[in-house]
């Protein structure tokens, strides 16, 4: 191969390519937060609802876990202005991937609340607790701490997915490098360059997730 | 006269330490592996690889039976039949255009590529063999008359086409100018109303405007008419030499004008020489 690489290009446009990784990192934290608040109400719901709700619930979960991530994005960014909802493309990508990660969040703490030793719920019971202070004194916080890990591998693979999203031209890392690639046509320097900080970013966010359960599990504990 | 003559002499000379040069560099560095250049090999493997992108009516589209077709695919077939050898399509979206013949995936680009300065810095273009002009398309409530309206709107763009180089150069500061990956995305923007008007060829706008009628589309100015030819990697000189002349033998037959008026609605206008 006679391919003369030329990285030079790529440090001139840096500003753009960092300024697109912020946008995928805002993107990223902002629908974990939402998705997951969503997450735990759902599955509150899910096992605890009416029979009504706990079938919608369950419905909600096998839609978006088995239809793609791009159709549900159009259908929120092109189809919904036509019964008058338009959202920005940005705000719509932070919609999607919120109630995305929702889906597959709701799915995952069902499994830590399967894993709650049913004594303990049938103690709460008997002390006369209703079913919201039994899920909230009782189950959120060990299921949280059974399924911790999935949730933080489900964090990383929404920060990846999100490159979908330059599809509905939200200006992320993976739409900034389109862009740059085709004005300058050194596609490879700049997808070299965006791997790069898509792994930094996935390191980093393992790293921070690490911290955040040292902190909120283990901190304090009594050594095991 | 005399001067004139002394200066050519001094180029030939020139050009001749240059050839010496270059012969000297070539035999102390390993040969190419394709020494035999492209063109022998399409004629050897009686086969020739072009991209097809059919995302951008009317030049590639797929057909009620999934089937690329459109005004290059039908350049392409031509290619292939006056070679006298098998076609395959590579397809492609609208910006791996110029990548996937860089990658070797592709041995010419045949997919609306506009002859640009940039693009000329990449890869080699045979002369043009169809014309297009770019437009900014919109809804008929919003009052475009001219660049400078632009300014507080929503302008969609595709990545990697002649509107991206072409729209924001003339595009007032103000523009909120946005950007998708392919025209279906950018066509489907305008459609929704999430942009207020979009660049795109005047044919993608004629397309649009036709499927959608109750969108109320219609060309608000053109921006640039731009001629469009094949694109060849760099080096593949054996190539670029055959496009030049089946480009020339098509136009003076009429097949170039039939192809263009059969799948545009529009007569083609004179094609300058590369």
């Amino acid at each position: 191969m006679n391919y003369v690489f030329q990285f030079g290009i790529v440090r001139d446009h840096l500003p753009e390519l960092l300024n697109g990784a912020w946008l995928t990192l805002k993107l990223s934290v902002g629908a974990f937060l939402l998705g997951f608040v969503l997450a735990v109400v759902l599955a509150f719901l899910r096992s605890n609802g009416p029979r009504a709700v706990r079938v919608a619930v369950g419905a909600y979960v096998e839609l978006v876990r088995n239809t793609p991530f791009l159709v549900q994005l159009f259908i929120l960014y092109f189809s919904l202005p036509a019964i008058g909802i338009r959202m920005e493309a940005t705000t719509a990508a932070l919609v999607g991937m919120a109630l995305n990660f929702a889906g597959y969040g709701t799915e995952i703490l069902r499994s830590g609340i399967d894993a709650v030793p049913r004594p303990q719920i049938e103690a709460g019971h008997s002390l006369g607790f209703s079913r919201l202070e039994i899920f909230r004194h009782i189950i959120v916080f060990q299921a949280l701490r059974t399924v911790y890990p999935a949730l933080a591998s489900q964090f990383v693979l929404l920060m990846l997915g999100s490159s979908i999203v330059a599809a509905i031209s939200a200006e992320e890392l993976t739409a900034v490098t389109n862009s740059l690639q085709s004005t300058t046509f050194r596609s490879f320097e700049f997808y070299f360059v965006a791997t790069g900080i898509y792994l930094a970013m996935s390191l980093a966010s393992r790293l921070a997730l690490h911290g955040i359960y040292w902190f909120v599990f283990e901190r304090g504990q009594p050594t095991r | 006269m005399k001067r004139r003559d002394i200066l050519i002499g001094a180029a030939m000379s020139s050009a001749a330490l240059a050839t010496t040069a270059t012969h000297s560099a070539l035999a102390q560095t390993p040969a190419p592996a394709a020494s035999g250049g492209t063109l022998d090999r399409i004629i050897k493997d009686k086969k020739i690889r072009v991209t097809a992108e059919v995302t951008s009516p009317p030049f590639g589209i797929l057909d009620k039976d999934n089937q690329p077709d459109g005004s290059e695919i039908a350049t392409a077939r031509q290619l292939a039949k006056d070679l006298g050898v098998e076609l395959e399509l590579v397809q492609v979206t609208a910006p791996q255009r110029i990548p996937a013949l860089l990658a070797g995936r592709a041995d010419v680009a045949i997919s609306s590529l506009s002859i640009t300065f940039e693009r000329a810095k990449t890869v080699m273009f045979a002369p043009p063999h169809g014309a297009l002009s770019i437009v900014i398309a919109g809804a008929k409530n919003h009052a475009i008359k001219s660049a400078a309206d632009l300014a507080g709107k929503k302008i969609g763009l595709t990545r990697a086409t002649l509107e991206e180089a072409t729209v924001p150069k003339i595009a007032p500061s103000g523009t909120n100018i946005v950007m998708f990956d392919d025209i279906a995305a950018t066509m489907q923007a305008m459609v929704s109303g999430q942009v207020d008007a979009a660049g795109m060829s005047a044919f993608a706008a004629k397309s649009v405007a036709d499927r959608n009628p109750r969108a109320n589309i219609e060309n608000k100015f053109t921006v640039t008419t731009a001629f469009y030819g094949a694109a060849i990697r760099p080096g593949d000189f054996d190539l670029l030499q055959f496009m030049r002349t089946w480009v020339f033998l098509n136009k003076q037959n009429g097949t170039l004008a039939a192809i263009y008026q059969k799948y545009t609605q529009v007569p083609l206008v004179e094609l300058p020489v590369l």
